[in-house]
């Protein structure tokens, strides 16, 4: 049994290193892409299979954007990035349960050790991708701001003159919004990577502890905090992106 | 720099995951998202639409169903009079032919009476005529003699009188 919080590289193309996260990241996303271009192809006026359930979950989704923003068109601009954001959070979460995650790999060397290097593993089990993905929210976030609010109006809700009604105190409250923009990132990329990566070891120590019956409950469990997780990427980048778009009251 | 090596932080693998991203991100926006959106919003206005037709469908079938209440009470009404009418007229009609039925007989009665007045008159003065004949014949028998007129006129009073 070997736990790693990084992600084991499996072999090298060119110079980038392809570890089994980024391996399923591709498949997923890839596997995504096919599977809603060409439900797209044959969409029909009465849904029947996969497009119910692709209509369902869209609807749904689109309502509840709705329901936050209060505005139809901030809700088909934002729809995209979450509609993304939770499908492929979802899917990469639940990547992670398949049997034979963890276990079918290449016998190589990792940290020293002979070991097996499972060939997948959960896309959000990798710091590289929560990291990547949280970065690129804050940056859409702040770009989203500027968009909807100007330069300006958007600066001015970090950079408060203390010489205005709150004095140093909206300044100060200023300096800590922008610090929490940061922080921002820290915490969206360690709790999808945390819950994840926790759910995985537990699965791993179930597994080896009693390899029937017992890790099923825990399986179950996985399931939905894989939903969980991706829903609160989800709705907290909706929530982001909204409070951007807001002037703050002084 | 350390820490983020034992994190498994790698500047190559997080640009392939955030370029990886940026790809689904795209393709799903442009194939999948607004395909679909479309579709959905195209449909429920579609079915809007529908349900629009159907209420002033309805609304109308209502109407005209009302209006040919009303046009079939105004025929009815109309044939009634129509009928009335008819019945009247047919009556006046059998009436007057009824009444000119009754004066041509009236008439032919009279005519008849008339007539029969006077061949009765003719009859009389016929037979008037050749009784003084037979009378005056037989007379001339009976007398032997021939009467004349005078005679005659005097003996045919004498027996008419009597």
């Amino acid at each position: 049994m070997e736990i790693s919080i990084a992600a084991e590289k499996l072999f090298t193309l060119g110079a980038l290193p392809i570890t089994n996260a980024l391996l399923i990241g591709g498949i997923v996303s890839g596997l995504l892409m096919i599977v809603f271009t060409r439900l797209m192809t044959r969409l029909q006026e009465v849904p029947k299979g996969l497009q119910n359930v692709v209509e369902v979950v869209f609807e749904a989704l689109l309502d509840l954007i709705q329901n936050v923003t209060q505005d139809k068109k901030q809700a088909l601009q934002f729809f995209p990035l979450i509609a993304t954001i939770f499908l492929f959070v979802l899917f990469s979460n639940w990547a992670g349960l398949l049997p034979g995650l963890g276990t079918v790999g290449i016998y190589g060397e990792h940290n020293g050790h002979h070991t097996i290097i499972p060939f997948l593993r959960s896309t959000s089990a990798d710091l590289n991708f929560t990291l990547a993905l949280s970065v690129m929210v804050v940056l859409v976030v702040q770009f989203t701001g500027i968009a909807a609010l100007g330069i300006t109006k958007y600066a001015g809700k970090f950079f408060v003159s203390p010489l205005h009604k709150p004095y140093v105190i909206g300044t100060f409250v200023g300096v800590l919004e922008l610090i929490s923009e940061v922080g921002k990132t820290i915490s969206f990329t360690f709790r999808l990577f945390g819950n994840v990566f926790a759910g995985e070891v537990l699965l791993t120590v179930m597994l080896h502890l009693v390899p029937y019956i017992l890790p099923l409950p825990f399986l179950f469990l996985e399931v939905f905090v894989g939903v969980i997780q991706a829903v609160v990427f989800a709705m907290l980048t909706l929530v982001f992106l909204k409070m951007a778009t807001v002037e703050i009251e002084h | 720099m350390e820490i983020l090596a034992k994190l498994g932080i790698d500047w190559k693998l997080l640009l392939a995951q955030g370029v990886n991203f940026a790809i689904l991100f795209f393709v799903l926006k442009h194939f999948a998202y607004k395909p679909m959106l479309d579709f959905l919003m195209k449909r429920s206005e579609r079915i809007e639409q529908g349900l629009k037709d159907a209420d002033t469908a309805k609304e109308k079938l209502v109407q005209v169903s009302e209006e040919e209440k009303k046009i079939l009470q105004l025929a009815r009404e109309e044939a009634k009079a129509l009928i009335a009418e008819a019945e009247k007229d047919a009556k006046e009609r059998s009436q007057k032919r009824e009444e000119a039925t009754e004066a041509k007989v009236a008439a032919l009665l009279l005519e008849g009476e008339k007539r029969l007045n006077e061949e009765r008159v003719k009859m009389l003065d016929g037979a008037k005529a050749e009784i003084a004949g037979l009378v005056m014949t037989a007379l001339e028998k009976v007398l032997h003699e021939k009467v004349d007129s005078t005679k005659d006129q005097e003996l045919i009073a004498r027996m008419t009188n009597k």
